[in-house]
């Protein structure tokens, strides 16, 4: 009990200095309370415990003589200080006119998206060579990294993959989705870590993703798959007229919705823990320090520590909705359609 | 006035997300409660109609945070 209270009081502790050395630094920048976008956007550099370790720039341009040129710079600082570059609203312009064409910078979200897919590769060689071994085939899986790899694979292949494709056809698609799932998984779970950022938060990787299965999507449709969105089987010509247009923009919407989903979902999970702990700042500004105290040690703390739980649980669980829809679709995608046997049979038999 | 704007949409999109997935609840406990047999089933379409509904309100909640933070596209 006594050692419960010590706890409290050192947290309370801790957090009302780090409280007033905050607002100090703040108010010499002039610069919003909580700078909330600040946070959620990709960065030039890599954060680890405080410490920022800059990251390559690499940028196809064209000069102000019209050359194309790529140039590479171990870091924006550097990039500014070869003169050829300068830093404006966080952003990099050439100094003598010209513009960027596109920007290859390796930046932190990049690099968290690399950990994620990384950490999922490595986990599947990894189980996949115990396999081979025979542990889990031949005898029970051994440790709690295995057991629970293996509860994942089987949820994945038995309840998602095998239940929305085609059983002839699901085994051709299970690689594809289980890399999706555990990348996703580790990203999500990777931003969770206070020190880094989560990817997924990010437009342009959830697009990446999406991307990705819209083209698988694509390339395994059946000859039934483009008959449905160019040639609607079994409704009157007119019909097709309004049909067509609304399937062909279904292609493109659900990939569509699938990045949006994801993006959204990590993006609004990490905006209410920045706002929810920001109120701290926002009262203690409003009220005094003691006011923020108080804040910070009824409602936000603790409401920060449930939404963490939270996010954990919605971290697997949009990586399984991305799965999941991914299945869906490919599955409507390799589906070999028995309708027209069915007219068929219905017109003969009528 | 965009603050505003992203105020009341915020708003209304919670508010349709809300009925939506509440309606969605309400049709999966009672399936369930009927024929607790098929409850599996019945979660998986659960999750996945829940997911169609909540893409819907999030794209209205992006556009709220465009609005808000006047980010031009």
């Amino acid at each position: 009990m006594i050692q419960t209270l010590r706890r409290v009081f050192l947290t309370l502790l801790f957090l009302s200095v780090s409280t007033s050395s905050t607002f100090a630094s703040d108010e010499k920048a002039e610069e919003p309370v909580i700078d909330v976008m600040g946070t959620l956007a990709d960065h030039d550099y890599f954060k680890f415990f405080g410490k920022k370790l800059y990251l390559p720039r690499i940028i196809y341009w064209v000069d102000e003589e019209g050359n194309s040129r790529v140039n590479t710079f171990a870091s924006t600082k550097k990039a500014t200080e070869s003169v050829l570059f300068e830093e404006r609203d966080h952003a990099l312009v050439p100094t003598n006119g010209g513009h960027i064409v596109l920007d290859l910078s390796i930046t932190s979200h990049l690099v968290y998206f690399w950990f994620g897919m990384g950490s999922a590769v490595w986990l599947t060689i990894a189980m996949s060579n115990r396999y081979k071994k025979g542990v889990g085939k031949d005898v029970e899986p051994k440790g709690a990294l295995h057991n629970t790899f293996e509860v994942l694979f089987l949820f994945i292949r038995d309840d998602v993959v095998r239940e929305n494709i085609n059983e002839h056809k699901a085994n051709k698609y299970m690689p594809y989705l289980f890399t999706m799932f555990m990348g996703i998984t580790f990203i999500n779970l990777f931003g969770l870590l206070p020190w880094a950022a989560t990817a997924t938060a990010d437009l342009t990787v959830t697009a990446t993703l999406a991307v990705m299965t819209f083209f698988v999507t694509q390339f395994s449709g059946t000859k039934d798959y483009w008959g449905h969105i160019f040639w609607y089987p079994g409704v009157p010509t007119w019909v097709r007229v309004i049909l067509t247009p609304v399937e062909i923009l279904g292609m493109f919407t659900k990939p569509f919705a699938l990045a949006i989903r994801l993006f959204a979902n990590m993006l609004s999970g990490k905006i209410m823990i920045i706002v929810i702990l920001g109120l701290i700042f926002i009262f203690a500004e409003a009220f005094g320090a003691i006011a923020g105290l108080g804040m910070g040690a009824i409602i936000s703390v603790p409401l920060t520590a449930t939404l963490y739980a939270l996010k954990v649980f919605v971290a697997l669980l949009q990586a399984y909705i991305f799965t999941l829809l991914s299945a869906v679709f490919i599955g409507m995608a390799v589906e070999d359609h028995k309708h027209d046997e069915e007219h068929y049979n219905a017109e003969h038999v009528a | 006035m965009g603050l505003l704007a992203a105020g009341i949409g915020a708003g209304i999109v919670a508010l349709g997300a809300g009925i939506g997935i509440g309606m969605i609840g309400k049709g999966a406990t009672e399936s369930i409660a009927r024929q607790p047999e098929a409850s599996g089933d019945i979660r998986g379409v659960m999750i996945l109609t829940a997911a169609f509904i909540e893409g819907v309100a999030l794209l209205g909640l992006v556009i709220c945070i465009l609005l808000a933070l006047e980010i031009k596209i």
